[in-house]
């Protein structure tokens, strides 16, 4: 399972290595090959301001401190909550596995003082009540989809390439993705979800990124639910990358210390 | 005594601000109404709450005081919890009250014997409410992903029990006679060889999380022994003393929680030594028997379309069991729980149950809660018991409603 990531590393969140393919030879599958596979950093942390937006314009706002592992093998991310007040102390930690294990899931609340592992949420889920379903924070990998390269055309000063992908799984919750990927750095730059009706369901913009240790990071987000006309919008502050953060931050201790 | 307290409160949370101490808290009512007879209000509390919380490098605390108003007007001031944490490299240190929580059942107290019980109101108080903090050192020391954790409680704290006017207070035993009580032995003398001592290990992995635990400690419960007068004459009970009294136990055990296919299975089991039962049988002058005692959990978590499920087996046994002993060889409970959110986390629903196998009793609690604003919440919720008899039907005539509204801040 995949959940939120700081620096989004996820499959619309990526620059690309700036090979010098030529954007004729290009297709939708290596176009996102390139997306998905980008470097990232060995390590991430942050801190999330998530800022939930309903039709008459009531906001909610979740604050959380991120730290993220990753050795290759398994990616590790632990959250600790800093408001609303209720759930201030709670930290969750997610240990997710490029072999296709499930991933493991923990939580420490602070009412039960104790850290309990939990079954793996359904990535159809949405993330704390916002508009992210936990898969849509994930890295989807390239080969769960059929891609197809559509077409190129500018959003604002940046040329994009425009790929659909059609999941494989019938059942996946969405019938298609539609992405427009940057072509000087392959970075996702807006997506539309469409559900099992093909009917537009959301739209994620990225309103800001910045390359930060020689990595592009995003760090302003805003997914909108068309069909409810609610949105979800997430800053990303204080990011830093591979500045070494241990692997006891990963642990039982951290949890309950939250720190 | 109290308006020196308050004064120190106060002079607490002036300085906690120019120490960048973090303040937290919450205010809440809980107002609850029997729907029995006169539908009389069971509980009508105030409480105020704070948590004065730092954070460095090497040294960290925390102070919980908190206020209860009842509705007879009195006032309880008391500390949740109270203590000072040293970090080192590879282990930690926290000296004060605390609450020390273990296993993984839900609900219920296997090996979770270190912090002692608030059961004025049963078991239905939010369970951070029901654990009473003990004044203890605990050192954790850190290596990979486990934990071991070395406990010394200096002062043995037992269990706050209902008064007894109190209507969780559980019905005494049918005596012949009005008994006197003895509470001479009832106390336990606070000396060093009165301590009580736990050690715990846990680790946590990919494949399970495991831990085993071992204490020597006093029974949070009393237990009472009772003895009888007898007429030489006539042969009848002449006069019954109630001498209740904490024997010491040794208890060791373990809990783990292992995922399969997108289940969270979970186990927990304890041998107790030393456990005191009463008798009728004629040979125990006090109406006591020692045995051994087993008890131990079967559960699964599962999580489906959003809702989040759990159900757990509990069974309690006595070892080399005789059958004059009063409890049952085997006393079997089971436990379910059903959440779900609404509305984006708005909206909760859930339900939580005991059912006990033995007197087909149970307790069930509906819950629904509405959080308004971030940090703001209100909730209803029921607690009906069935049967009449048995741990939960003992209190069939409370059966209640409630409703909680709650600030945190």
């Amino acid at each position: 399972m995949k959940i939120i990531n700081i620096i989004l590393i996820s499959a619309l969140a990526f620059i690309g290595s700036f090979t010098a393919l030529k954007a004729e030879e290009m297709t939708g599958k290596t176009i996102m090959e390139k997306v998905y596979y980008n470097p990232s950093g060995d390590d991430t942390q942050g801190e999330l301001t998530m800022s939930l937006i309903n039709s008459r314009g009531d906001t909610r706002v979740r604050k959380l401190m991120q730290y993220t592992k990753d050795d290759g093998k398994t990616e590790k991310k632990i959250m600790f909550f800093l408001s609303p007040a209720d759930v201030r102390e709670t930290s969750f930690m997610n240990w997710s596995y490029t072999d296709g294990r499930d991933d493991d899931q923990w939580i420490y609340l602070p009412a039960l003082k104790r850290v309990k592992r939990i079954s793996s949420d359904s990535k159809g889920d949405y993330f704390m009540g916002s508009d992210f379903t936990y898969d849509d924070l994930g890295d989807r990998h390239p080969d769960d989809d059929e891609h197809k390269l559509l077409r190129t055309e500018k959003i604002g000063d940046y040329e994009c390439f425009v790929v659909e992908s059609v999941p494989k799984d019938e059942d996946y919750m969405y019938s298609k993705t539609i992405t427009w990927v940057m072509k000087e750095n392959y970075l996702g730059l807006k997506r539309e979800f469409y559900d099992d009706r093909d009917r537009l369901l959301k739209v994620l913009n990225i309103k800001k990124f910045e390359k930060i240790s020689g990595f592009w990071t995003i760090l302003e987000t805003e997914m909108h639910n068309v069909q409810k006309d609610h949105r979800t919008q997430m800053v990303f502050d204080e990011v830093k990358i591979n500045t070494g953060v241990s692997e006891s931050k990963f642990t039982e201790r951290s949890m309950t210390m939250g720190r | 005594m109290k308006k020196l307290l308050y004064m120190l409160l106060a002079t607490f949370i002036s300085v906690s601000a120019f120490e960048n101490v973090n303040i937290n808290g919450f205010v809440r009512n809980y107002s609850g109404m029997l729907t029995g007879g006169d539908n009389e209000f069971s509980v009508i509390q105030n409480t105020f709450s704070l948590d004065f919380r730092k954070k460095a490098d090497r040294i960290g605390f925390l102070v919980s005081p908190y206020l209860k108003h009842y509705m007879n007007d009195s006032l309880e001031l008391n500390l949740k919890e109270a203590y000072i944490d040293m970090y080192f490299d590879n282990f930690d240190l926290r000296i004060g009250k605390q609450q020390i929580i273990y296993g993984k059942a839900e609900g219920i107290f296997i090996t979770d014997v270190v912090s002692p019980k608030d059961l004025s109101e049963f078991i239905l108080p939010v369970f951070d409410e029901v654990r009473i903090g003990v004044t203890s050192a605990k050192l954790s020391y850190y290596k990979g992903t486990g934990i071991f954790e070395l406990t010394w409680v200096p002062v043995f704290t037992p269990n706050t029990l209902p008064d007894a006017s109190s209507i969780w207070r559980p019905p005494m035993p049918d005596f012949p006679v009005t008994p006197a009580f003895d509470h001479s032995d009832t106390d336990v003398e606070n000396k060093i060889e009165n301590s009580e001592v736990f050690a715990r290990y846990s680790a946590m992995g990919s494949k399970m999380d495991y831990e085993m635990v071992a204490g020597y400690f006093f029974s949070d419960d009393p237990v009472m022994n009772v003895y009888k007068e007898i007429d030489s004459g006539t042969g009848e009970i002449t006069g019954i003393t109630v001498a209740p009294e904490h024997p010491r136990l040794f208890m060791a055990g373990g809990s783990m929680g292992l995922p399969v296919a997108g289940y969270v299975l979970r186990g927990e089991g304890a041998y107790y030594s030393g456990k005191m039962f009463q008798t009728q049988d004629p040979a125990e002058k006090n109406s006591l028997t020692e045995k051994d005692f087993l008890h131990y959990m079967a559960g699964i978590d599962y999580s489906l379309f959003g809702t989040t499920l759990s159900a757990q087996f509990v069974q309690e046994a006595i070892l080399d069991y005789d059958s004059e002993i009063d409890k049952d060889e085997f006393s079997s409970t089971i436990t379910f729980l059903a959440k779900k959110d609404f509305l984006r986390e708005k909206l909760w629903l859930e339900l939580f149950g005991y059912y006990g196998l033995n007197e087909e009793d149970a307790l069930i609690r509906p819950k629904i809660t509405y959080f308004f604003a971030d940090g703001f919440d209100v909730s209803a919720g029921a607690n009906i018991f069935t049967r009449d008899s048995g741990n939960f039907g003992q209190f069939d005539d409370n059966d209640m409603v409630y409703a909680k509204i709650k600030y945190s801040f």
